[in-house]
């Protein structure tokens, strides 16, 4: 699947978090799980020896328990903006479940989507946007146009002949410095 | 193959549709038969009969209250922990409340029998919450306003205040807190009106938890960043700015406003662009394009009222609302009014500040 067939979206957040305070963005997280089945041995153990202390060190999230007998265990986020996030956690390690519970507390509800630009500014400039009047000098108001001046062709470069003349002008100078002898040669450069 | 009492078993509804499908019950002979796999015939049937059944009977939503992982208690401490707030846990309470949820429930003890105020029944609803969330936004809005653009007129900080207390904005909010399964109304999803009562009677709540203090910052920190995606220019349409900027100028005892023609291009074209600007005792007080020079003198006049109210960017309410922590803002004071400012033209700014 390339990005041309999925969708992409410009970064967004929820109520500018962030601007005047943060706000964790999980809402409830609820566990599902079996008390029998094998895949959910790890998820057993991680709601008996960490879970408490996700829970402690969150309050502001609430932790939902479900046994489902025969079921797999799962993951359900819900979000501040309405969104629920779930995905199955079979066999995952009590490591794993570590993580991505952590993983759910710090992501917000957005979709998960290529981001077009990595940035958002709700100010597009701040010296001032380009117009075509930017820059140009005020004369021009007052310019009666076609005007010679203005027309002249600009040499940026200098051409070959004013190169020579320079040349031969700095060798001029170098030897009437040194006591006037006049050497025939022309001095490569140096 | 399926018979016709087979089928209605499976039209009862989409759940037991389902039920089969998960567990490939196939029907042989009239008789529900555990069969290898699915059959063909399966998907698209239990398809229709989802679609239908949708179409006959859509699916109300149901308030999140509803589910069985539901713990109010919880929901509401959570609440209160994830805004980074400590509140007295009785009074958040009763800010969800509304008061027709009261009325309703009212309602229903008289149906049943039971008196209103039973002991161990009482319930208060929000009202004076409600009223005292809205009084301290209102005020620590104003003051904040006024503190950061003391030269705006206050005509002008009244419809800010009103655009950031507006019910999309309030609505907004309140939703994307959390407020939304923790509202108790009548109705079910709650009205606009509702959440944005509920959302001032929080402030309200934490007026009474923790004081004025935390109730204003925690204003500052959710209604007025709203102020950051919005021009506050924008919001206050003046007509006649050119009449405005110069009963203003006169008063000051500066020059007269003198419009000049700064820049043209394409003057015969459709997409002609005129840039005027506006002198007074020979320097530029304000400037602006337009398709035409009406136009542009018009926007130039109102760049030139935005020069003197000093609301040109909005770039230093960024750094305010972050960092602008000691709330140090004096309530009693007011801005100038703009009628006052210009006396003749009372009648066209009809603004009423409150």
């Amino acid at each position: 699947m390339s990005s041309a067939t999925r969708t992409s979206t410009f970064l967004k957040n929820v109520l500018l978090n962030g601007v005047g305070r943060y706000v964790c963005q999980l809402q409830r997280v609820t566990l599902q799980f079996c008390k029998n089945r094998g895949d959910s041995k790890e998820m057993r153990d991680f709601i008996e020896k960490d879970l408490v202390d996700f829970a402690r060190n969150n309050p502001g999230i609430v932790v939902y328990l479900q046994p489902k007998r025969h079921k797999r265990p799962y993951f359900r986020a819900e979000y501040l903006n309405g969104a629920k996030i779930d995905f199955a956690a079979d066999n995952y390690t009590r490591d794993e479940l570590g993580r991505w519970l952590q993983h759910l507390r710090t992501r917000s509800g957005v979709q998960i989507q290529r981001l077009r630009k990595p940035y958002h500014t709700d100010y597009v400039s701040i010296q001032g946007e380009w117009t075509p009047f930017t820059n140009l000098p005020t004369e021009l108001n007052v310019t009666e146009f076609p005007n010679e001046e203005l027309s002249r062709v600009v040499n940026r470069q200098p051409t070959a002949t004013q190169l020579v003349l320079e040349m031969a002008e700095k060798q001029r100078v170098r030897s009437s410095e040194s006591d006037g002898t006049v050497s025939g040669k022309l001095q490569s450069d140096t | 193959m399926a018979t016709s009492i087979g089928w209605r078993l499976l039209q009862k509804s989409y759940w037991q549709s389902f039920y089969c499908l998960s567990h490939n019950l196939t029907f042989k002979k009239s008789s529900l038969v555990f069969t290898r796999g699915f059959q063909k015939w399966q998907r698209p049937a239990f398809q229709q009969l989802y679609l239908r059944s949708e179409k006959a009977l859509p699916e109300e939503e149901k308030p999140r209250s509803a589910a069985y992982n539901w713990n109010r208690k919880c929901e509401i401490y959570a609440f209160g922990k994830r805004l980074g707030e400590e509140f007295e846990q009785d009074v958040l309470q009763q800010a969800f409340i509304h008061k027709s949820y009261v009325e309703k429930e009212y309602a229903e003890r008289q149906e049943l029998g039971i008196a209103e105020d039973a002991e161990g029944l009482q319930i208060e609803h929000n009202e004076t919450l409600i009223a005292e969330g809205n009084s301290l936004m209102e005020s620590h809005i104003k003051s904040f306003l006024r503190d950061h653009y003391p030269h705006f007129p206050e005509e002008g900080i009244s419809v800010m205040h009103d655009f950031l207390t507006s019910d999309v904005i309030l609505e907004y909010i309140g939703n994307n807190i959390g407020m939304r399964d923790l509202i108790l109304s009548k109705d079910f999803p709650p009205s606009v009106q509702c959440v944005k009562e509920t959302f001032m009677a929080v402030i309200g709540a934490l007026q009474r938890s923790q004081g004025d203090v935390r109730a204003k910052l925690f204003v500052q920190d959710f209604v007025l960043t709203q102020l950051l995606q919005q021009d506050m220019n924008e919001l206050w349409k003046l007509v006649n700015p050119m009449g405005i900027l110069r009963t203003i100028l006169e008063k000051q005892g500066k020059g007269l406003p003198e419009p000049r023609l700064l820049r043209s291009t394409g003057s015969s074209t459709v997409v002609a662009c005129y840039l005027v600007g506006i002198y007074s005792d020979k320097k530029l007080i304000g400037q602006a394009p337009g398709e035409t020079v009406t136009i542009a003198e018009e926007m130039a006049a109102q760049d030139a009222l935005r020069g003197i109210f000093k609301t040109r960017t909005n770039h230093t309410a960024i750094d305010s609302i972050a960092k602008h922590r000691e709330l140090n803002t004096d309530p009693t004071k007011r801005n100038p009014l703009l009628t006052e400012l210009c006396e003749q033209f009372k009648e066209q700014t009809s603004i009423h500040v409150s």
